[in-house]
């Protein structure tokens, strides 16, 4: 304690200068911290996104992610509703939603466009689809409608002259290879954010998909969890309880999130290494400054019988109560910042690729704190233990002798 | 240690500096002998290797030849760790300039050589204050060194040296910076202190009234004992 208190002291003798020092490393510390935020929030975010659209955990017949169906649901699951069932039942499932991918034309009698839709149980996808699907009219389609329903996305009605309540009628080939065709009413209209999709959106009562399809199997069990942690586990269940499935996780779907992922970690991985070399130039500087001004100090403190290892583990000292004290204004700067930013509104331009943009929040993550804090700590330690070593070991005499 | 056993043996020590192409030897073979409780003036004109002598005596600097013993355990085969284990625990050094850590307060400076020892907080306390009562300086105890006049920050650096209670101590012109009246109470201090707590004194000095004070005095000139 004696130890650090004459570090402190030390560190006082040049106001001006370690307060430079100081800032410095404050100013790097939360420039780490709210890019840190920003990546965190950015994958939180994507895995939000990802997990809501595809389900945490997706289980397919054991050929049904290869995507090579000579027709649609020839790879299907035949007992979709005991398999719902099963699965529903595991610890931590929220909720298990079957679900047909088919893909045909949209035509309003006039004009036609491909569409790439999903059959669905509405009551249970749209509830677990969240915010991530927006109604700008309408809303998610009735199994007990007369006619049957469908939600399309925003681009595609405005391709198709479609409103709530307009008739279209959807063309798909059968699972028999055949060409069939239903009507249907547009429920609602809704919109993804990202263009291409929203132009070929359709999502129809899972039922319904099923009479055009001429099958009463499903392409894929979406598993929704409670908890997105308890993923790996789940899956691992679901691959014990049935072995002759393919299963995946919503990782294993992300291809975006992923990209994403390794893009931000190169680029915020850069911004850190900058950092870094910032905070140990300003940190050499001030302390490699301090043991010129005070040679003649060591040399007295080592001729009174300071040992060249307690001279360097002073200024080590010194360079951590720089670095620690920088390490904490940074964490209240970036603190600051991602609290202000909860109320500053402030909207993102849209990401390549997609329509809307989303808001400016920064994650605040207690271990990314921790880790920054240690680094910079670290590196003020560090900074001092390279500059003070040559001072701690030139000879006594030489040391008393320097001016 | 015996009686009979110096402080300090210095057996013919050699001692040279290069300086550019040239080599200047600053000790021809010094040998001296300083006793327990002994306090010895080394004096001599400017270059005459007082200095030098003192280093070496100090521990602080190393011979090209010769032989040295503090408290009977030869040098000579030591590192530079091992010496300054023996400076920490058996050295105490007065410097001209006082040397005191100007951040450091008056009590925070005297107690430093008890840290370094790992003395315990309530002994190092209790060692301090009655080493400051000595030198009449425990009401400036948490004072800082700048605060000071130029004597009284040499008796902090007389308290420093002694508070450990070394075998030796090392003063280099302690009162070459003081003025007539102040020099005299250091003298008189140092000696006090020294002949009190029986440790040998090697004391570097142009003073007329240091050497008068000192059992001893030794004459350098041009490397050589006079």
């Amino acid at each position: 304690m004696k130890w650090l208190v004459f570090a402190w002291k030390n560190v006082m003798r040049n106001r001006r200068r370690s307060l430079t020092a100081m800032l410095i490393t404050a100013f790097g510390t939360a420039a780490v911290l709210a890019s840190g935020g920003f990546a965190l929030f950015t994958y939180e975010s994507l895995e939000e996104m990802t997990a809501r659209d595809s389900g945490h955990v997706v289980v397919a017949h054991a050929r049904g992610f290869e995507g090579d169906e000579d027709v649609p649901l020839q790879h299907g699951l035949a007992d979709a509703t005991g398999l719902a069932a099963k699965f529903a039942a595991l610890p931590g499932v929220r909720a298990v939603a079957p679900r047909v991918q088919f893909s045909g034309l949209i035509s309003n009698g006039d004009k036609s466009a491909v569409f790439v839709g999903s059959g669905v149980v509405p009551e249970i996808d749209f509830r677990l689809r969240g915010p991530q699907m927006n109604f700008s009219a309408g809303q998610s389609p009735a199994s007990n409608a007369p006619a049957p329903e469908v939600v399309i996305g925003d681009e595609l009605a405005r391709l198709m002259k479609a409103k709530v309540g307009s008739s279209l009628t959807l063309l798909a080939t059968t699972t028999e290879g055949n060409l069939n065709a239903v009507d249907v009413v547009v429920s609602g209209i809704a919109g993804v954010g990202v263009p291409e999709i929203d132009k070929r959106l359709v999502l129809a009562d899972l039922a319904s998909v099923q009479r055009l399809l001429l099958s009463d199997k499903v392409g894929t069990l979406s598993i929704y969890l409670k908890e997105t942690a308890d993923t790996e586990a789940v899956a691992a269940r679901v691959r014990e309880l049935q072995p002759d499935l393919a299963v995946k996780t919503w990782r294993d779907l992300a291809v975006f999130y992923q990209a994403v992922r390794a893009l931000y970690n190169r680029i915020f991985g850069i911004l850190g290494v900058i950092m870094i070399c910032i905070v140990l130039f300003a940190m050499s500087n001030t302390l490699g400054m301090a043991v010129v001004e005070r040679t003649r100090e060591i040399g007295t403190l080592r001729a009174i019988g300071t040992l060249p290892s307690e001279v360097v583990r002073n200024f080590v000292f010194e360079g951590m109560v720089i670095g620690g004290a920088g390490a904490v204004a940074g964490m209240v700067l970036a603190g600051g910042a991602t609290v202000a930013l909860l109320f500053a509104g402030i909207e993102m331009p849209p990401p390549p690729g997609r329509s809307v943009g989303y808001p400016l929040f920064l994650s605040f993550s207690p271990l990314l704190y921790g880790a920054v804090t240690l680094v910079v700590v670290t590196l003020a330690a560090a900074a001092a233990w390279m500059v003070s070593r040559r001072a701690a070991n030139k000879p006594v005499t030489e040391a008393l002798a320097h001016v | 240690m015996s009686a009979e056993m110096p402080t300090v043996r210095l057996g013919v020590l050699r001692k040279s500096y290069r300086v550019g192409e040239s080599s200047i030897e600053a000790l021809k073979g010094v040998s001296l002998d300083v006793g327990g409780g002994e306090m010895v003036a080394l004096t001599g004109p400017s270059g005459s290797g007082k200095s030098t002598l003192l280093n070496l005596c100090g521990l602080i600097d190393t011979p090209d030849s010769g032989s040295r013993e503090l408290c009977g355990t030869a040098l000579d085969s030591l590192d530079e760790l091992s010496l300054t284990r023996l400076r920490r625990e058996k050295v105490g050094f007065i410097f001209q300039g006082f040397n005191l850590v100007p951040v450091m307060t008056v009590y925070d400076n005297v107690e430093y050589p008890l840290l370094l020892l790992g003395v315990a907080p309530a002994e190092r306390r209790r060692r301090v204050l009655e080493v400051l009562g000595r030198v009449g300086l425990e009401p400036f105890a948490l004072r800082l060194p700048d605060a000071l006049s130029g004597g009284q920050r040499q008796r902090v650096a007389i308290a420093r040296a002694l508070i450990k209670a070394p075998a030796l101590v090392i003063a280099d012109e302690p009162t070459a910076n003081l003025d007539s009246a102040t020099a005299r109470q250091i003298v008189d201090l140092l000696h006090e202190l020294a002949h009190e707590r029986n440790a040998s004194v090697v004391v570097a000095t142009h003073d007329e009234r240091m050497s008068s004070h000192c059992d001893r005095v030794v004459h350098l000139i041009d490397g050589e004992l006079q």
